[in-house]
């Protein structure tokens, strides 16, 4: 991304001498935006802030909730400021335009987008304050700024010996004025790029004092439930009002949108008064379906329509006609819950006219959306403070726990946090859609020559409009809300120019195949769907790289040797598989009883490959170790990076093993951690994580750990039994 | 109905119905919100304190069956301003990632010290498995506690000679 490092520094003196510094991190401005910019309205408070006595606070504009934004972001502010990180406070952004993430247009946290998005931009801020320091100090000593440096928040004079502290320099840092573009330091002075390994919020989640949005405590708060129908879709028809009215504690008991709200003093009286709820529901327009119907409904519509193409090279029919041999396989994948471990909630306060939030959450300005859709507000009357989240994984980007909240504030007009229970929270949770993926392929011989890959299911962004749209469009009135989204992402795409979700992961098929066919047949069932930990690759990854391996058996290659023999060419793929390939001994014997699966898959621009080993043990399936190699360029925080990714395996091993939501006439048939399972401490396999020291620009780490490890688990099952399983959950007796 | 416990060494007195899980008296009654609320059943181990000395799941635990006993939360692990030892592993390792289960994760792990001084990797990931870590810190719990374990032998054995020296004296 092109930009002229003038162009978003603003300068300004802070009210008590400190030295501001506005961190207009740059859109994409040479693209059609859409929206006028709101000059005027918003208020610019993008800031660097470093006080006179040296405190440094510096604003995160994405939110920390596990990722490591708030070490990682402050580090490359730190390295150029030429501070420790430590000594640096972050704090979470308000609503800001500033703040927005310039790859989605939206203030959003997500994709894996946050240290590639900010490389550039935290870093020139870094530089530019410290430059501007520096030639305060300069003028002082009457020297030469080229002669000064700066090193552990101070400019030191080009004696060696004299030096000031940032803080008595603000003041007069503030009046300068950079002429011509900041040099950043080269890679080979840093001292904390790549090398910084603490985490500056351990200390406050080690200590209980982290504050997540659960934990927000208001001067006469009261406490939300809400009861919401079984089946989605439903609406409230009737419940007993005056018998739940009567508990102890309860101070309101009213219909919202999407149930039935209980407001009492405690959160527990609370929730015995929704023990006594008894509510009939208007189930017209409710989901009634069962899971099975859901995959009957993707297979009648894979056979009645082949799909848009999304990618085509060569001729694949032709080839097809041609092959000696042609292979076919279907793969599907259930609905999936978030289960991030800190519940559903928000906190609202209505008062004067306004609405005030606190919550954990991805997207705060479509947070804002949500508020003033169920009141008669404004998204500009809406605040949104943003908090710690206890997990993210995508879930926290739709804000229908803020428009509860927002909806009860309003009418209690007192401060009130709401709280989903778990069962809530796994049943009203929008899901990672089931899909369904048919795979064929033509082969001569040994020789791959077509690759066709139809995928079957709905588009994340036809679910995440309705608060997207004005957040981009925020000078339109309400009313349009619903059909702005769709014109918006007709027009000119909402969060990317293409609802890539579906088809990520799929269309970027890295081997070297002269005839490629993908397709997608769009077909929703009407369960609502959101983005998860690695979105559409989490799907596309099972089944492209289950069908390599089922290929590399049909033509009796080893799976990593066929794999090799098709990426010429494509180093950075083969750098990651060899590596992998080398840590796991594939050419060793395996132990007794286990199996060796192979998988390698790019996703949000970094490369992974996995060999998973594993068996199975007391008719359970036993994961002994995984081994990983990943290429994410620029390594920021080595340590961070290693988490992400072995949470990521994590993630992806607990879909493979447990993960499984099903419905029954509509409903939702799993409710807490006994029936929707995540990985425990003791089936932890061995992860070994192997990063590519490599000097291209950072990608993501959050989410590309999860999709390879499926597959590569299906492989290694696969290896050991030679029973090839298509659907997830895998199963121990397949 | 009224009650009093004892919270991290302070005697607290309330008046609130028997059956308000211990978690949410903690949280709401009390100001302590280190302990997470994660699934309201027993099952995920987020909001684990110490009841006279036992680890129990305050969100599934009626405060009445709490009555009258000593409660030691999160925010009661620190000794003399000093943080607890695996609290200093923990930042050390950088164990935390979301970080919200991790109360809960430092609590069971700190009962097992105190009733193993010296535990093996199984006795670690037997007494840690009823933790649920959804970001999947879990081999990082592992070296941290192992870590503490290392050192506090090494603490042991000095506090011995300590008390020998003192004995000598």
């Amino acid at each position: 991304m092109a930009m002229n490092r003038r162009d978003f520094l603003k300068v300004s003196a802070g009210t008590s001498g400190s030295l501001m510094l506005s961190l207009s991190l740059p859109g994409c401005s040479g693209m059609p935006t859409g929206y006028t910019q709101e000059t005027g309205e918003w208020k610019p408070d993008a800031w660097l802030e470093i006080t006179d006595n040296d405190e440094i606070h510096f604003t995160l504009a994405r939110v920390e909730m596990g990722q490591g934004v708030y070490t990682g972001l402050t580090t490359l502010i730190a390295e150029e400021l030429e501070v420790d990180p430590g000594a640096i406070t972050p704090r979470f952004a308000p609503v800001a335009p500033e703040y927005r993430n310039p790859l989605y247009k939206l203030q959003l946290t997500g994709g894996s987008t946050s240290i590639a998005t900010s490389w550039e931009p935290l870093r020139t801020a870094g530089a530019s304050a410290r430059q501007m320091l520096i030639l305060a100090a300069a003028r002082v000593w009457q020297v030469d700024a080229a002669e000064c440096s700066a090193r552990q928040g101070r400019v030191i004079h080009p004696n060696g010996l004299d030096s000031m502290r940032y803080g008595q320099l603000v003041e007069l840092a503030s009046k300068e004025v950079i002429r011509g573009d900041i040099a950043l330091k080269p890679a080979s002075q840093w001292k904390y790029i790549g090398k910084q390994a603490g985490k500056l919020d351990a200390r406050a989640k080690s200590t209980g004092t982290a504050v997540y949005g659960i934990d927000v405590e208001l001067p006469g708060m009261v406490y939300g439930v809400v009861s919401r129908p079984p089946r989605y879709g439903a609406r409230v028809q009737a419940f007993n009002d005056s018998e739940v009215r009567a508990m102890p504690g309860v101070l309101d008991v009213f219909e919202i949108e999407r149930g039935v709200a209980i407001v009492a003093d405690k959160y527990w009286r609370a929730r015995k008064a929704q023990d006594a709820l008894k509510a009939e529901w208007d189930n017209a327009d409710a989901l009634s379906l069962s899971t099975d119907e859901v995959f009957a409904s993707y297979r009648r519509a894979a056979d009645e329509d082949p799909g848009e193409s999304e990618r085509s090279e060569g001729d694949y029919d032709a080839a097809v006609d041609a092959a000696g041999k042609v292979f076919e396989a279907e793969y599907s994948q259930p609905y999936l819950a978030h289960s991030t471990l800190e519940p559903m909630n928000a906190t609202a306060w209505y008062r004067d006219n306004s609405i005030e939030v606190w919550a954990p959450t991805q997207a705060p300005d479509l947070g804002r959306i949500a508020a003033a859709r169920v009141t008669d507000l404004a998204p500009s009357d809406v605040a949104i403070n943003t908090t710690f989240l206890g997990g993210g994984f995508g879930r926290r980007l739709t804000q229908d726990y803020i428009e509860e909240a927002a909806a009860v504030a309003y009418r209690v007009k007192k401060p009130v946090k709401l709280i989903w229970s778990r069962e809530e929270d796994t049943q009203h949770d929008l899901y990672r859609p089931a899909m369904l993926h048919r795979m064929q392929a033509g082969l001569d011989g040994n020789q791959l020559t077509g690759w066709h890959h139809q995928i079957v299911g709905p588009q994340l962004l036809d679910w995440y409009v309705r608060n997207a749209a004005p957040a981009q469009y925020p000078w339109a009135p309400k009313f349009m809300y619903g059909t702005l989204g769709k014109v918006g992402l007709l027009a000119e795409g909402i969060a990317t120019p293409k609802d890539m979700s579906a088809i990520e992961g799929a269309i970027e098929y890295p081997y070297n195949v002269d005839n490629i066919d993908i397709r997608h047949t769009h077909t929703d069932p009407g369960v609502p769907v959101t983005f998860w930990r690695s979105v559409g690759y989490s799907h596309n990854g099972f089944a492209v790289e289950t069908f390599m391996d089922e290929l590399a058996h049909e033509t009796g290659e080893d799976p990593y040797q066929f794999r090799r023999k098709l990426l010429a060419g494509q180093t950075r793929h083969l750098e990651v598989l060899d590596r992998a390939v080398q840590m796991a001994g594939w050419d060793t014997p395996v132990a007794e009883g286990r199996g060796r699966g192979i998988a390698l898959f790019r996703s949000f621009g970094t490369f992974v490959a996995q060999v998973v080993e594993a068996g199975v043990e007391n008719g359970t399936i036993k994961v002994y170790k995984v081994v990983c190699a990943v290429d994410c360029g620029r390594v920021v925080n080595p340590r961070i990076v290693e988490d992400q990714i072995e949470g990521g395996i994590i993630f992806g091993l607990t879909a493979a093993l447990y993960g499984e939501i099903t419905h029954e006439g509509g409903q939702v048939q799993q409710s807490n951690f006994h029936d929707y399972q995540l990985m425990r401490q003791y089936e932890m396999p061995e992860v070994t994580v192997d990063i590519v020291q490599s000097s291209e620009a950072p990608t993501g780490v959050g989410e590309p750990g999860v999709p390879p490890v499926i597959p590569a688990l299906g492989n290694a099952l696969f290896a050991l039994t030679g029973k090839r399983q298509r659907s997830l959950p895998l199963k121990a007796d397949a | 109905m009224a009650l009093s416990l004892t919270v991290n060494g302070d005697q607290r007195s309330l008046d609130i119905e028997g059956d308000t899980p211990l978690l949410w008296v903690l949280r709401d009654e009390l100001g302590l919100k280190g302990t997470k609320f994660g699934c309201g059943a027993g099952l995920c181990g987020a909001c684990t304190v110490h009841l006279n000395g036992q680890p129990v799941r305050s969100c599934s635990t009626p405060v009445e069956s709490a009555a009258g006993g000593e409660v030691t939360t999160i925010e009661g692990l620190a000794e003399d301003g000093q943080l607890h030892a695996l609290q200093k592993a923990w930042i050390a390792e950088g164990v935390p990632q979301c970080g919200y289960c991790q109360s809960g994760q430092i609590m069971s792990a700190a009962h097992l010290l105190a009733t193993n001084p010296a535990p093996a990797r199984d006795d670690i990931v037997a007494a840690m498995t009823g933790n649920l870590c959804r970001c999947g810190t879990y081999s990082r719990i592992i070296a941290a506690v192992e870590s503490v374990v290392g050192n506090s032998s090494m603490e042991n054995s000095l506090a011995y000679d300590a008390t020998a020296a003192g004995e000598v004296s």
